[in-house]
């Protein structure tokens, strides 16, 4: 049933001439986006209806952002460099096949506050950061022992919500919010 | 023809979020020959990549029974592709002692040890342990987790500092 319609789907992406794609936006899941090397990927954001005709306020930003990972320690309040796309290029010359992820924000940036400790980190990532990348961040940050950083997680300031790590900050905000508080808390082990 | 949960299961799998990890090689369906002879719906078999460890493999596979999905949460052991049956509890992935992962994925002290995990998601585990909503209330399977939610979980925890191999 499932494993060989899907597997079909994969081996007809490889080896067909469209891109296949990751398209993120706003507070959305994500969807798989198609298109062939030639089209701009304005022609393909509207087409799938992110964007109408005529840019509007939305950023768009090519691939995962990780470069926080390589912030030095002693950075306060650092920042993310990641440009948003000119969309009138194509998916070839955008090497959209290889950086696989498309993201679509009005935030240029997401400001992100991690409490541990007593202490606040903060730093204002891309939205096309994961929350995996995020976390690895503050367990920098906060200096916590490599031998146990890895139950540490990220939750979201006043709920129990802890986002999974394969996700990314820029689904996590609703326009016009363009700012994230989590709470770096230790992951309960399962008792009783 | 394929039931209701098994199209829901048909759809999430063919989803951005569950491509996104195949993608970057951190889950997928096991290849057909490591399933059990015969195995047929609701029996569904994925791998999970691990970190690497000295002797240990580079990912692990599990037997998901997804019958009622998405509203009864998966439950299943992990899995042998080549001798097509329950991994023997010898190659099961170790945890440091004491820690959240040795927790989970423990070989003893509840009914399905051996054949579930020991965490909320797991269908057989989730039994008999109604603290568990107060207490990680985050991890409790509701209609809105899909089968990401569960990969994602257990994959990260095989990448963790706190696996140590078989």
């Amino acid at each position: 049933m499932t494993m060989e319609k899907v597997a079909a789907d994969d081996l007809a992406a490889r080896h067909g001439g469209d891109h296949e794609f990751f398209l993120h936006a706003n507070g959305a899941e994500p969807k798989i986006g198609k298109g062939a090397p030639h089209e701009t990927l304005r022609e393909v954001l509207i087409r799938v209806g992110i964007i109408e005709d005529g840019r509007g306020n939305t950023l768009v930003f090519v691939g995962e952002c990780d470069v926080a990972l390589r912030e030095s320690d002693e950075i306060e309040d650092g920042i993310d460099k990641h440009e948003p796309v000119d969309i009138s290029l194509t998916l070839e010359v955008l090497e959209v096949h290889r950086h696989r992820h498309v993201h679509c924000h009005t935030c240029r940036h997401i400001a992100v506050e991690v409490n541990f400790g007593g202490k606040t980190k903060r730093h204002r990532f891309s939205p096309a950061t994961t929350v995996g990348v995020v976390t690895e961040w503050a367990r920098r940050k906060f200096k916590l022992d490599p031998e146990s950083a890895s139950e540490y997680v990220l939750q979201i300031c006043g709920t129990t919500t802890q986002p999974r790590s394969d996700e990314h900050l820029g689904k996590l905000v609703d326009a016009p919010v363009c700012s994230l508080c989590f709470n770096l808390v230790k992951e309960v082990s399962p008792q009783g | 023809m394929s039931s209701p949960e098994q199209r829901l299961v048909e759809s999430d799998l063919q989803g951005a979020p569950f491509r996104i990890g195949v993608t970057k090689g951190r889950w997928g369906f096991a290849e057909p020959g490591a399933a059990a002879e015969g195995a047929a719906w609701p029996r569904t078999y994925f791998w999970m990549a691990a970190a690497t460890r000295q002797n240990a493999p580079d990912r692990y596979y599990v037997e998901l029974d997804l019958s009622g999905y998405r509203s009864v949460p998966p439950t299943g052991p992990f899995w042998d592709p080549v001798k097509r049956q329950r991994l023997e509890h010898g190659k099961w992935p170790k945890g440091k002692p004491g820690s959240r992962f040795a927790q989970v994925f423990r070989l003893g002290g509840f009914s399905g040890a051996g054949s579930a995990f020991y965490h909320p998601y797991d269908r057989v585990a989730r039994l008999n342990h109604n603290q568990w909503p107060s207490e990680q209330p985050h991890l409790i399977w509701t209609e809105k987790h899909t089968i990401v939610d569960y990969l994602e979980e257990f994959q990260s925890m095989l990448m963790s500092g706190d696996y140590v191999g078989v």
